[in-house]
């Protein structure tokens, strides 16, 4: 009788409830929707033609958005080839000025997959104080088509793919937006930043939307120095080994590596300096491990969670 | 009879073992467990109510560390639990706790282990893979009886300095084909007061630990058996940690079966399956200096099959074991911001580590002559690793293996030789070590002992060891003498150093420390036991135990004991038995700063106990009450974690009634 006693209470105990194991899939899934399908985020209609572009589950968000662009005929929905597709995302804010973000203006076609493909980094979200518009012009049949909407840039709520823009030491004006990775793990993780750099119109506007106005390129042979540290004051300003700057590659792209340790908030401290070395902004952070103390950030960073 | 206790345990040598096993009367199938015929108690000299640690310590080449007043972690030789197999009836388990607050004695008690069979160095291969040695608890095992037999008994006491209070109970029961028996008991302890009379805080513990055992005898040389043991620790403090226990639970299950051969070479094959699960939960929040509340649970799953033959011919004894197992290792992190709206942070400090090991070893012994024998041993064995996580550890290890397979060889050799009252023997081997699961996948595991977070390295080397050993000794009626070396050369010797890269994860650590191996290591270790009868009911011991680490670079390792000795003296006469025993470490000169050390002081323990046994109606009963560190002396030694106190001076008591 004790022994079954004993069995019994073996029984309860273990059965009682303690701590799950976690799920690390699920954990690192928990913050971040990982995005892979292209849908129709917006569609225009200019005579015969309608055009669709299709982005990351069919929405702009703000920071870096790849686009496919497809033009077809509205009649019977067949895919036509223009020629000369360009693109143009122009912000108003409230006083009225225009101002762009960087984009590709000119589209390449994808053959392989029948689109036209590009990007664009909204550099806000939209709302009360500016709202954005796309410009799309086309050529079929050697007529030139020009369509405008209205587009609604949402909040990016994946804060691994945030953006910043700045002004340089140069004066000139940049943003970096973070591209890869959309669901980082405590891991190396491949990171991928686009950077771009705000062309300054030398010649006086045209017609609006004049595209020499709001032109933007992808900064060529530049560095960027990456330091990834956890804020949270607790983690003292805790850091990762093995990261690699980012530098550009044949993608035009910059690439590195970032180890996240653990999951949480993290900052990339990043410093940029142009092809001669020169930073252009950023600063060293310290890298003494100061419990309790909010790590001090670069004046050049973006903030990253997962 | 507590007289020889040591004794037994110096007496590691392999063959005591087998040449028990074969005078066991076979055809009755008396004994289950035919390994257990040497009889040993767990009951220390001063003690007869101990806890499985107390009882450990009490031998010669054990010492611990300490991280408060329960689950000290076990050294052999002077070497932590990675080197060492510590195995439950040849089971093995591992624990589930990162900071190894949970070595396998932790999950066991002093009621449900017949005895602890401790072989040094390669001699303990027979249990897997080692390099210090052995330690195999050997459970309660009541054996067969012809008329139907109840036995029992209960024990109690309490302790003073700690309010340790403790019931622990057993009973079984055995016919001719069946034996049932159990144990039961819970210890519960507050905190304990050091030599100063100081509340040492966080060192309370509470232990529940409960065991069955069921056997049949299918025919006359065979037998099956199931065990039980479950085991639950709740609400430990470990005052030398950040951190303390909340929940730790084990459940240590096997199922065996044992055939008997009347001739033949094969004189016993017993097989046994087990299954064991452990889970280990910490708990900071009863520390309000934490900076940040982290949730450490771990857990370790083992599955594991041991079989083991005996085998005898003439002058020639053999035992071969098989052993295989599974485990799963996890433990995990969570750390929680100040601001707890925001994200918690997670990382696996063991990052779902799967380890599968099978192994052959063998032992033999000749008796050559009636004076000497050679016994000679081997064992390959296979460790597999892998790590279901293997980004975590890329973290710090780009490309590392996520896989690993590695082959563990061990040889071993020795001689014995008695010539009329003398002894001697000379031994030597080498074998192989895998890295353990801290040491090759662990990530930012906080030691709190030199304050660094500890990274493994998947692809570190085999330790490999190089050991000899001799023994010399003297018996007559009164007086004995026994002096023992061993030496170990260790190649690849796994340590943490200091790593360039990283920063800390802990709030409280200072730097990060990666597991490497260094060129080579060297361990020294020298015991002496004197006894002598001064008349016929006072007897005298002495044991003096010296031991010597340093790397490659002839700098100290850490955790090596210091000159110790103790001395003991032990009148008994009719049911009263008194004893008295002085121990102590001298001054630790060898320190290692390196690895958190600083000079330990001597200190000097005085002992005291006194016992009587009396017959309540048919009930053997004992009463025992004594004091240990008598003076009350603030020491601490050179293995308490932190350098924390030790107790003061502890009155125990305790009564023991058998049927």
């Amino acid at each position: 009788m004790k022994f079954f006693n004993f069995l019994v209470i073996a029984f309860f105990a273990l059965a009682s409830c303690t701590l799950d194991k976690t799920d690390y899939e699920a954990e690192t899934g928990l913050e971040i929707p990982e995005l892979s399908e292209f849908k129709e985020a917006v569609s225009f209609t200019s005579g015969n033609y309608k055009v669709s572009i299709e982005a990351l589950n069919g929405t702009f968000y703000k920071g870096y958005n790849e686009l496919r662009l497809k033009v077809l005929n509205a009649q019977n929905n067949q895919r036509v080839n223009p020629s000369a597709v360009t693109f143009l995302p122009i912000m108003t804010n409230s006083d009225n000025v225009p101002s762009s973000c960087p984009h590709q203006y000119n589209l390449e076609y994808d053959a392989a997959n029948n689109y036209y493909s590009g990007y664009s980094v909204f550099t806000s979200e939209s709302d009360a104080s500016g709202n954005w518009k796309l410009y799309i012009s086309f050529t079929v049949d050697n007529q030139k088509y020009e369509i405008n909407k209205q587009v609604t840039v949402e909040k990016q709520s994946n804060k691994n793919l945030n953006m910043t823009a700045f002004t340089g030491k140069d004066g000139e004006q940049y943003c970096i937006a973070l591209i890869a990775p959309q669901k980082p793990k405590v891991a190396e993780n491949a990171l991928i930043a686009g950077i771009y750099k705000y062309n300054k119109p030398t010649t006086a506007a045209g017609t609006f939307p004049d595209p020499s106005q709001f032109s933007y390129s992808e900064v060529m042979g530049y560095t960027l120095k990456l330091d990834p540290r956890m804020p949270e004051p607790s983690m003292g300003n805790h850091s990762s080994p093995n990261n690699r700057d980012l530098t550009q590659q044949n993608d035009g792209f910059y690439h590195g590596v970032v180890n996240y340790t653990m999951t949480g908030n993290w900052t990339l401290n990043l410093i940029l300096m142009n092809q001669n070395g020169l930073i252009l902004k950023g600063t060293v952070v310290p890298s003494d491990f100061t419990p309790g103390v909010e790590g001090v950030k670069s004046e050049l960073y973006i903030d990253t969670l997962f | 009879m507590k007289y020889f206790i040591i004794a037994l345990f110096c007496g590691i040598a392999l063959t005591a073992q087998n040449n028990h096993a074969h005078h066991d009367s076979i055809k009755n199938l008396e004994e289950v467990k035919v390994q257990n015929a040497a009889k040993k108690k767990i009951e220390t000299e001063m003690k007869m109510a101990v806890s499985v640690d107390e009882f450990l310590s009490s031998s010669d080449n054990i010492s611990f560390i300490k991280r408060g007043a329960y689950a000290w972690e076990p050294l052999l030789n002077n070497m932590s639990t990675e080197r060492s197999q510590v195995t439950i009836d040849g089971m093995h388990i591992f624990g589930a706790c990162t900071d190894k607050m949970d070595p396998i004695t932790s999950y066991v008690e002093s009621n449900n282990l017949a005895a602890i069979d401790i072989k040094s160095g390669q001699e303990g291969s027979l249990h897997g893979a080692t390099v210090a040695g052995s330690i195999d608890l050997k459970r309660r095992s009541t054996a067969f009886s012809l008329e139907p037999k109840w036995k029992g008994t209960y024990q109690t006491g309490f302790e003073f300095n700690n309010k340790q209070f403790f019931n622990l109970g057993n009973v079984s029961f055995s016919r001719n084909k069946f034996v049932a028996e159990g144990s039961i008991s819970y210890r519960t302890a507050d905190n304990y007061f050091d030599g100063n009379n100081d509340e040492v805080k966080h060192s309370q513990y509470n232990k529940f630990n409960t065991s069955l055992g069921l056997a049949y005898k299918t025919s006359d040389l065979s037998s099956v058996r199931v065990d039980a043991i479950f085991d639950v620790a709740k609400d430990v403090g470990f005052p030398a940690l950040p951190m303390d226990l909340w929940l730790s639970r084990a459940l240590i299950t096997s199922a065996s079966y044992k055939q008997l051969f009347e001739d033949g070479l094969f004189r016993v094959v017993d097989t046994k399956i087990y299954y064991n699960a452990i889970e280990h939960y910490m708990d900071d929040t009863t520390r309000p200096e934490n900076l940040v509340h982290m949730d450490m649970p771990g857990w370790s799953t083992t599955y594991g099959l041991v079989s083991k033959a005996n085998l005898k011919k003439n002058s020639y004894s053999s035992e071969i074991s098989l052993n295989a197992y599974d485990n799963l290792s996890i433990a995990e992190m969570r750390m929680y911001p100040q601001d707890r709206s925001n994200r918690t942070m997670f990382a696996f400090s063991w990052p779902w580590v799967t380890t599968r090991f099978a192994g052959l070893a063998m032992n033999n012994s000749w008796e050559i002559s009636e004076k000497s024998q050679i016994n000679m041993g081997g064992s390959l064995g296979v460790n597999y690793n892998y790590s279901k996580y293997v980004e975590f550890n890329w973290i710090f290890h780009p490309g590392a293996s996520q896989e690993k397979t590695r082959f563990l060889p061990s040889l071993h050799a020795g001689y014995q030789l008695n010539i009329e009252q003398f002894n001697f023997s000379v031994g030597t081997g080498y074998g192989h070590r895998a890295p353990s699961v801290s040491e090759g996948y662990g990530y930012y595991i906080y030691n709190s002992f030199d304050r660094y977070d500890y990274i493994g390295n998947p692809d570190l080397k085999n330790e490999i060891s190089y050991e000899g050993n001799a023994s010399a000794g003297f018996k007559n009626d009164r007086f004995s003498i026994q002096g023992k070396v061993n030496y170990f050369y260790i190649q690849n010797y796994i340590i943490g150093r200091i790593l360039s890269m990283g920063s800390p994860m802990n709030y409280q650590s200072v730097g990060v420390k990666g597991y490497t191996s260094l060129d080579y290591a060297t361990l020294l270790n020298l015991s002496m036991n004197v006894s002598y009868d001064i008349l016929e009911h006072l007897h005298w011991k002495g044991t003096l135990t010296y031991a010597r680490g340093t790397d490659d670079k002839n700098g100290n390792l850490p955790f090596i004991r210091p000159l110790s000795y103790l001395t003991s003296l032990h009148f008994m006469h009719k049911n009263f038995g008194i004893q008295t025993s002085v121990n102590g470490d001298l001054e630790q000169i060898n320190y290692s700063p390196e690895y958190g050390e600083d000079l330990t002081p001597a200190y000097t323990i005085w002992n005291l106990s006194a016992d009587y046994t009396f017959k309540i109606n048919k009930l053997r009963s004992t009463i025992q009450i004594g004091a240990e560190n008598l003076l009350n002396e603030y020491y601490s030694t050179y293995a308490d974690w932190g350098n924390i106190p030790r107790m003061g001076r502890n009155i125990f008591t305790s009564l023991k009634v058998s049927f």
